[in-house]
C-alpha cells in the first residue's frame, strides 16, 4: 500500500464529535457479497473517487482476490451525512473470511461496537458466518442483519429471514433487504449503522488505550499499526509503548484510512486510525496488543491479547538446494508482515536443507507457500503437515512440545501423548448428514449435536482431533456435499491419544521427512500405504533394498526393491559417441538429482509423490 | 587378447592435438524394408530401388564427400604416404543401411578412390555388412574381388518366430546359406549380429540362436540389446539431425514392443551368451561384442581407442583422435543437394555438426570408452579425486576386477551395470 498523502490530500479532517462515530465491520460467508457492499459504501460516501476505484478495494492482496477472500483486515473511514442531515464518521474495519484467522476476526470485531452481518438470499446462513455471529454476540456488538443478492432469481429471503430468526433470535423486522451489486437497500443500511450502532464510549482525559487489530510493514516507516482508541488522546510524536511486548517508540506518524492514508493532527477515543511506529519488526506490535503512552501509560492494558499461535506445522525446503539463503530471506520478509509465521532452521536427511514453519490453519500455510513461490520465485517442497503435540515425558521429566513427528522421543521415554482437538461445526443441506457422519467417524471424530436452521438445511457439530482436520478435511467435506457445506471449527484443548511415531525405512535407515505420527489403530494402514508407494517410487539400486514401516522397532509392513541388473548402453551406435556421452549426461544428471539415504539413492520426486499424496489421503 | 599394436585401445591419455585417421566409415542409407527398431539413417521403398532410386545419385554424392574429406585433410596434415601425417587407413567399414544392396563395382570403385585419397595398409581390414536375406545378401564373391574382406551379417535372430517380430525379411536357413556363401567367396573373417531382449524371446530361444551361431564357425559375434529410443524426445531429429524423425508406425511398433520387454530377463540372456560364447573360445572383447582371438574387429576398437576416423554419408559420425567430433545430418535429400549441386556449380561439404570436448571431458570420455573393452584401463591411472572414487565405489560393488598387468577390467556384473559406472564418470 502506498502509504505517501495523496497530492492534495486534507489535511485536516472536519472535525466530528465522538458520538457521531460508528465502528462496524461486516460479518459474511466468502462470495455472499462483502466486497461488493463495502464497495458501495465508499462510492456513496466518496470515499473514492471514480479514478481510484477498483473493483472491490478492500481486498488489496493479489492472492485474496483470486481465492476470493480476505486475508488481512483493512479498514477504512466513511463521511455519510445521514437523514438527520448530520456528518457522521463511519469506520468499517474489515474482517478475514477464513477459520484460519479465527484471532484477528476476534480482534477486529473487539474495535467495534457494531457489525453487519451479510447473507445470500440464495445461500443461506454459513458455518463460518455464524461462528462469527456467536463472537460478535459475546463482545456485544449490535447486529443490522443484511439479506443480500435479493435481485438474484434463486434468492429465498423468506426462508433465510426465518433462519435467521431460528438460529440467531434475529427478529424479521429488522432485517434489511438488499442488492448491492444493484444498489438496493445500502443507504438503509448505513442508516441503520447511524441509528442502531451505539457510538463508542471512552474519555479523551483518560491515559490511552489502543487496540491494534491489524499492522503492516512500511520499509521506510517501520511497522505502521492500526488502531482503534478505546480511551485517551494519540498526537503526533507522542511516545507509545506497547503494553505486551513493551516496545516503545516514538510516532513518525498518524492518521486515518480514507481508504489511503491520510496524516491527522490526533486521534481521540472511539476513532480508527493508523499510527507509523518506526518499529523494525511486526513481532513487536502484534495484532491484539494495547497501544499507551510512554508518559502516562495505562494501567492495564485491553483484555483478550493472545500472542500468533501457529497450529499447524510443516518443514518448507527449496527443490533446488542453492535456494536456501534465498527461501531464509523471502521468511524474513514475510515474517515482517505476518507475526504469525514462525520458522526455524531444518535438516532432513531426505530434503536437505529447509525451515520448520508454523502456521494458523492449512489455508496461511498454502498462503505462505504460494507467496514464497510467487513473490520471491522458490520452488518449494512441504513435508507433511502436522500439529503439536504435547507429550508427556517418563520418571516425571515433564513435557515437551512436538511439531515435527521426526523428532518425538523414543517410545521408552514417553509417558503419554495428548493432540489438540477442534469442535467442528458443519452447515450442510440435510441430504448429505450421513456423508458428513460417516467422514468424521472416520476421522476419529465424535458426533456433538444436529440443529436444524430451517428445513433443508443443518448444523452439524463434532469433535474431532486437529490432525484428522488438517490432512484433507476439508477438501473431503467439500466433495462429498458437491461444494454446500461450509464449516469453521475451534481449539477445545488437548486430550491423550493412543498415538504412535511412524517411521519409514529405507535399507534400514530412517527417511525423517516421512515419518508420521498416526493412531496407533491406523499405523498398519498407513504404514502398508507408504512402503507400496516407495517401492513403485524408488528406482532398482546397485543391491536389494528393502522398504519398511515400523513403529518403534517393530516392523509393520515390508516391500523390497530387487537389485537393479542391467543398466547398459549395449546397443550399436556405429561411431556415434556423441549420442552415447549425451545419454551417460542424463544418467548423470539424475544422479545429480538423487538424494541419498544411507547408501540408497533416491529421486527428489519419489519424495515428492509420497508427500502429494500424504496431503490428498 | 593380443590386439594389433597399432589399434591397441589407449586408455585415458588424451592426445594434444587432430590426428590423421585411421579408420574410415562409408554409410549407405538403402534398405529393401525399414526395421522399425533401427536408429540408422535408412531409407527404402522407392528411393532404394526400382527405375527412379537415389542410389546412382548418391555414390556420386558419396564419391564427391570423398574428395572433399580428401581435399582438407591434404590441406590439414598433408598428403597421404607420408607414414608420420597421413598413414595408411587401417580399416574402412561399409555399415548401413544394406550396404550388400550395392553392386561390387561401385564398392570396387569407392575402395579405389580410398586408396588413392586416403592409403590403404596392405593388411586393411575391409567390412562390409550384408544382409542375409536372399535379395538383399548381394554379390558376394563380387566383394570380395573388390578388396572386401570382412563380412558383417546382420542376423539378429536365428528364430523364425522373432526375425518376423522384428520385422526382418530373412528366415535362419538364409543365414546359413549367406554364411556358406560367404566362405565360398573366399572370407575368412565373417561377423554375425544377433539382437536379444526381443518381444517373446526367452532363454531357451536364445540359447538356440547362439548354438546356431556358434556351429556356423564365425570369427565374430556382436549382440546388442533391443533397445527402444524414442529418437525425436532425445531432440536428434531436428532437420540438421543425424537422425530420422520416427515414423508413426515405428513408434507404434516400439511402445508395444517396450511393453514386452525385460530388464531381468535381459540381463539373465547377456550372461547365456557370454557363457555360450566363451565356451566356443569366441572370447568377449567389448560390451556388446564377442570375437575368436585376433579377430576382434579393428574397426569397433578404433571407436573404443578414440582413434582418428573419417565418415561418409548421411548421418555417419567422424572423430579427429583429440577433441573434435563431426557428423554429417541425416537427411539425403540436403545430403544429395550438397555434394550434387544442380546448379553446375561444385560440390560442397553436406550439412551437420560438430562438438569439440572440453579437456576435462576428454579423459572422461576416454576412460568410460576404454572400460568397455577388455584391455580396461590401468589401475591409478587417475590423479582426480572424483574419478579415483567412482573406481572404487565401482570396486566395490563387484563392477570393476583388478586383472593382470595391473589393469582395471569390467566384472560381468560391471557389464551389465556399466552405466552406473560410467554416469560417474562422464
Amino acid at each position: 500500500m502506498d502509504l505517501r498523502p495523496p497530492s492534495g490530500a486534507r489535511r485536516a479532517e472536519p472535525a466530528i464529535p465522538q458520538s457521531r462515530l460508528r465502528n462496524f465491520s461486516i460479518i459474511a460467508h466468502v462470495d455472499h457479497g462483502k466486497s461488493t457492499l463495502a464497495d458501495r459504501f465508499l462510492e456513496i460516501t466518496h470515499a473514492v473517487d471514480a479514478r481510484q476505484m477498483t473493483s472491490q478495494v478492500l481486498d488489496s492482496m493479489d492472492l485474496e482476490r483470486e481465492k476470493g477472500i480476505t486475508i488481512k483486515a483493512r479498514a477504512v473511514r466513511l463521511e455519510y451525512t445521514a437523514r438527520d442531515a448530520l456528518p457522521y464518521a463511519l469506520n468499517l474495519i474489515d474482517t478475514p473470511g477464513h477459520v484460519d484467522f479465527a484471532y484477528e476476526v476476534s480482534r477486529s470485531l473487539q474495535a467495534c461496537e457494531g457489525a453487519v452481518l451479510v447473507v445470500d438470499a440464495a445461500q443461506g446462513i454459513e458455518a463460518q458466518t455464524l461462528a462469527n455471529v456467536h463472537l460478535a454476540l459475546q463482545q456485544g456488538l449490535v447486529i443490522v442483519p443484511v439479506i443480500n443478492k435479493i435481485d438474484l432469481p434463486s434468492a429465498q429471503p423468506e426462508l433465510v429471514i426465518e433462519e435467521l430468526e431460528n438460529v440467531l433470535a434475529i427478529p424479521r423486522e429488522e432485517v434489511i433487504l438488499a442488492s448491492a451489486k444493484e444498489g438496493r437497500g445500502v443507504e438503509d443500511i448505513l442508516e441503520a449503522i447511524v441509528q442502531r450502532v451505539p457510538a463508542p464510549k471512552g474519555d479523551r482525559e483518560s491515559p490511552l488505550q489502543a487496540l491494534i487489530f491489524d499492522s503492516h510493514y512500511d520499509a521506510y516507516k517501520g511497522v505502521v499499526a492500526y488502531i482503534r482508541l478505546e480511551e485517551g488522546t494519540l498526537r503526533q510524536h507522542d511516545v507509545v509503548r506497547l503494553m505486551a511486548s513493551g516496545a516503545q517508540s516514538e510516532l513518525l506518524e498518524l492518521g486515518v484510512f480514507r481508504p489511503q492514508l491520510v496524516p491527522v493532527p490526533r486521534l481521540g477515543p472511539g476513532e480508527v486510525g493508523y499510527v507509523a511506529t518506526g518499529l523494525k519488526s511486526v513481532r513487536d506490535c502484534q495484532v491484539g496488543d494495547t497501544m499507551t503512552t510512554a508518559v502516562r501509560p495505562a494501567s492495564r492494558p485491553l483484555p483478550g491479547y493472545k500472542p500468533a499461535k501457529p497450529l499447524v506445522f510443516a518443514g518448507l525446503y527449496p527443490l533446488n538446494g542453492q535456494d536456501y539463503p534465498l527461501l531464509r530471506d523471502a521468511l524474513e520478509k514475510l515474517h515482517l508482515n505476518d507475526a504469525s509465521i514462525s520458522y526455524q532452521p531444518e535438516t532432513s536427511v531426505a530434503l536437505g536443507f529447509g525451515f520448520r514453519c508454523g502456521f494458523l490453519g492449512l489455508l496461511h500455510m498454502e498462503i505462505i507457500q504460494e507467496r514464497l513461490e510467487r513473490e520471491f520465485d522458490l520452488d518449494l517442497i512441504a513435508s507433511a503437515p502436522s500439529v503439536e503435540y504435547a507429550v508427556t515425558l517418563t520418571h516425571g521429566r515433564g513435557e515437551v512440545r512436538v511439531d515435527n513427528p521426526a523428532e518425538l522421543p523414543p517410545v521408552a521415554d514417553i509417558e503419554s501423548i495428548a493432540e489438540p482437538w477442534v469442535k467442528v461445526s458443519i452447515v450442510t443441506p440435510s441430504a448429505y448428514i450421513g456423508a458428513l457422519m460417516e467422514l468424521s467417524t472416520s476421522r476419529r471424530g465424535s458426533f456433538l449435536n444436529m440443529e436444524y436452521l430451517d428445513p433443508e438445511r443443518v448444523l452439524l457439530s463434532f469433535e474431532m482431533p486437529l490432525a484428522e482436520v488438517i490432512v484433507d478435511y476439508y477438501d473431503q467435506l467439500k466433495s462429498r456435499t458437491q461444494g454446500y457445506a461450509s464449516m469453521d471449527y475451534e481449539e477445545i484443548g488437548y486430550r491423550p491419544a493412543n498415538l504412535v511415531k511412524l517411521d519409514v525405512l529405507v535399507a534400514g535407515e530412517p527417511v525423517d521427512a516421512l515419518s508420521l505420527i498416526v493412531h496407533r489403530d491406523q499405523a498398519q494402514t498407513e504404514g502398508r500405504a507408504l512402503v507400496e508407494k516407495l517401492r513403485e517410487l524408488i528406482p532398482r539400486q546397485m543391491f536389494e533394498v528393502p522398504v519398511q514401516a515400523a513403529v518403534g522397532s517393530n516392523v509393520i509392513a515390508r516391500e523390497t526393491i530387487r537389485a537393479m541388473r542391467k543398466n547398459v548402453l549395449a546397443k550399436c551406435y556405429g561411431g556415434d559417441i556423441t549420442r552415447k556421452r549425451k545419454l551417460l549426461e542424463k544418467q548423470r544428471e539424475g544422479k545429480q538429482r538423487m538424494k541419498r539415504v544411507g547408501s540408497v539413492e533416491i529421486p527428489q520426486e519419489a519424495f515428492l509423490a509420497v508427500l502429494r499424496s500424504n496431503g490428498t489421503g | 587378447m593380443a590386439p594389433d599394436r597399432a589399434i591397441a585401445v589407449r586408455a585415458a591419455e588424451p592426445s594434444l592435438a587432430a590426428r590423421p585417421p585411421v579408420a574410415l566409415y562409408i554409410h549407405v542409407p538403402f534398405c529393401v524394408s525399414i526395421c522399425p527398431y533401427c536408429d540408422f539413417v535408412v531409407y527404402a521403398g522407392r528411393a532404394a530401388r526400382g527405375r527412379d532410386d537415389q542410389v546412382d545419385r548418391f555414390v556420386r554424392a558419396l564419391a564427391n564427400e570423398l574428395e572433399l574429406r580428401a581435399d582438407d585433410l591434404d590441406a590439414s596434415l598433408g598428403s597421404p604416404g607420408s607414414p608420420s601425417t597421413r598413414p595408411p587407413l587401417r580399416s574402412v567399414y561399409f555399415g548401413g543401411g544394406t550396404p550388400s544392396l550395392l553392386p561390387a563395382r561401385v564398392v570396387g570403385r569407392l575402395l579405389e578412390r580410398v586408396q588413392a585419397r586416403f592409403g590403404l595398409a596392405a593388411d586393411a581390414e575391409i567390412t562390409l555388412e550384408a544382409n542375409p536375406g536372399r535379395d538383399e545378401v548381394g554379390d558376394l564373391a563380387g566383394f570380395k574381388a573388390a578388396g572386401v574382406n570382412r563380412l558383417s551379417l546382420g542376423a539378429q535372430s536365428m528364430d523364425e518366430g522373432e526375425l518376423r517380430r522384428l520385422g526382418r525379411r530373412h528366415c535362419p536357413q538364409d543365414v546359413v546359406a549367406a554364411v556358406r556363401l560367404a566362405r565360398r567367396a573366399g572370407f575368412s573373417n565373417v561377423s554375425v549380429d544377433l539382437l536379444y531382449d526381443i518381444p517373446g524371446q526367452t532363454p531357451a530361444r536364445w540359447q538356440r540362436t547362439l548354438d546356431v551361431v556358434v556351429e556356423l564357425g564365425v570369427e565374430h559375434v556382436s549382440a546388442y540389446a533391443l533397445t527402444l529410443d524414442d529418437l525425436d524426445a532425445e531432440g536428434v531429429t531436428g532437420i540438421s539431425g543425424d537422425h530420422l524423425p520416427l515414423r508413426s508406425g515405428a513408434r507404434r511398433w516400439r511402445e508395444r514392443a517396450r511393453l514386452e520387454q525385460d530388464e531381468d530377463q535381459a540381463a539373465d540372456l547377456y550372461r547365456i551368451a557370454d557363457d555360450r560364447l566363451t565356451a566356443a573360445a569366441v572370447r568377449w572383447y567389448e560390451i556388446s561384442n564377442w570375437a575368436v582371438p585376433g579377430r576382434e574387429s579393428r574397426h569397433n576398437l578404433a571407436y573404443w581407442g578414440r582413434l582418428s576416423y573419417e565418415a561418409l554419408g548421411p548421418g555417419a559420425h567422424a572423430f579427429d583422435g583429440d577433441a573434435t567430433r563431426r557428423w554429417n545430418a541425416a537427411r539425403l535429400d540436403a545430403y544429395l543437394a550438397a555434394l550434387l549441386p544442380s546448379d553446375g556449380s561444385p560440390p560442397r561439404s553436406p550439412p551437420g555438426g560438430s562438438e569439440s570436448l572440453a579437456p576435462d571431458d576428454v579423459a572422461g570420455e576416454a576412460m568410460i570408452l576404454a572400460l568397455r573393452t577388455r584391455d580396461g584401463i590401468p589401475a591409478g591411472a587417475t590423479a582426480d579425486v572424483g574419478v579415483a572414487s567412482a573406481l572404487h565405489w565401482a570396486e566395490e560393488n563387484r563392477l570393476l576386477e583388478a586383472r593382470s598387468r595391473g589393469r582395471l577390467v569390467l566384472s560381468l556384473r560391471g557389464r551389465l551395470l556399466s552405466n552406473e559406472l560410467f554416469a560417474r564418470l562422464v
